[in-house]
């Protein structure tokens, strides 16, 4: 069966992507769902190649190493797959460490411009109708902290909670030392008195 | 509300957007115009007025920006560095290897550095480190790939993202 071939460009970098559609969805003929094989060429470096499962994490690392660089925290990214850690301010250095055994990491240097190239072609893969593929990561990436941020739902309960949570701990609290009025006390203690 | 910090930092970015382009502002109000933003940005006053909230201005004031007017800017400025990807690559490139390239990167800085002092509060400890040659190489690389991240189609959500720190 014919492979279909999908080519994403970004200046020094272009991103090929082989697979076939799924055709059990009724998908049509161009379309990839089925990722075989994928490319990644970087002008004057080594040729990245692997297949499907190393596509998400790989995306993924960059997507993240990113975030770190432009989020003044420290960029660096480690993985059993792939570690970029940032030489300089100018370039970036990674490692792609292999599944087969006996075969020795690949040392690539990049610079920004091969970075952000890479990860507009990632972009554009993401972005594509053509292609689908389970997103773990995402162009959209938000580290730690700001998670809740955007998520409406968190942002609400995390709003409504702390008070709630205060008024029923007083109410619980309170009722502890609820006093219930007793007649025949109140009888006994008006008694002392007039004595 | 949006913070000062979020309107600081989209201020900076589009001073680096007309760093690279000498027709910056017109080119930013034309831009507002193309995505059909002349109900917020209905000229280059009120662009002015809006960037003007950065407390880092000369000319700073407390306007309390919108939130559909920060939105705006935001989208200006995404589709600028849409435009001008070319130019940033070239810019970042050229700090890659200085031997080669480095008339591009001086030409850039100093123009950088004769915004900053037109329209900067030059007093201010944050503005002299910006103003310094040596030490603002960071906040410029920093800021030219954030711009270079932003050109997709999810450059808004992605830039947005960055903006309000989430």
């Amino acid at each position: 069966m014919i492979q279909n071939k999908l080519l994403f460009h970004q200046s020094s970098v272009s991103l090929e992507i082989i697979g076939l559609p799924d055709y059990s969805n009724n998908e049509n003929k161009d379309q990839i769902s089925i990722i075989s094989e994928w490319k990644l060429t970087i002008v004057d470096k080594p040729l990245i190649e692997g297949k499907f499962e190393h596509l998400g994490p790989i995306m993924n690392a960059f997507y993240i190493y990113s975030n770190l660089l432009i989020k003044n925290e420290t960029p660096i990214y480690e993985s059993k797959l792939i570690d970029i850690k940032a030489d300089n301010l100018h370039i970036h250095n990674i490692v792609l460490k292999s599944s087969k055994p006996n075969v020795n990491p690949l040392n690539i240097k990049i610079g920004n411009t091969s970075l952000t190239d890479t990860i507009n072609c990632f972009d554009q893969l993401n972005e594509s109708p053509k292609v689908r593929i389970k997103k773990t990561v995402g162009p959209n990436y938000i580290p730690k902290k700001g998670r809740f941020g955007l998520n409406n739902k968190v942002k609400f309960l995390n709003f409504i909670m702390p008070p709630f949570i205060a008024i029923f701990s007083l109410i619980l609290c309170s009722s502890t030392f609820i006093y219930f009025y007793d007649p025949v006390e109140d009888k006994e203690s008006e008694l002392i008195n007039t004595e | 509300m949006i913070s000062r910090k979020s309107i600081e930092k989209l201020d900076l970015l589009l001073l680096i957007l007309e760093t690279i382009d000498l027709n910056g502002i017109q080119s930013l109000y034309a831009l507002s115009n193309t995505l059909n933003l002349n109900n917020v940005l209905p000229n280059k006053v009120t662009i002015w007025k809006l960037r003007n909230n950065n407390p880092l201005r000369k000319s700073y004031v407390t306007n309390n920006i919108k939130l559909k007017e920060f939105d705006a800017l935001i989208r200006i400025t995404v589709e600028m560095s849409k435009y001008l990807y070319p130019y940033i690559r070239e810019i970042l490139k050229s700090k890659e290897d200085i031997e080669k390239n480095s008339v591009i990167w001086n030409d850039f800085n100093t123009r950088f550095i004769e915004l900053i002092n037109e329209r900067f509060n030059i007093d201010s400890m944050r503005v002299k480190k910006l103003l310094n040659q040596s030490e603002n190489d960071e906040i410029i690389i920093k800021s030219l790939l954030i711009l270079s991240f932003c050109i997709s189609n999810q450059g808004y959500q992605k830039l947005k993202n960055f903006l309000y720190d989430f």
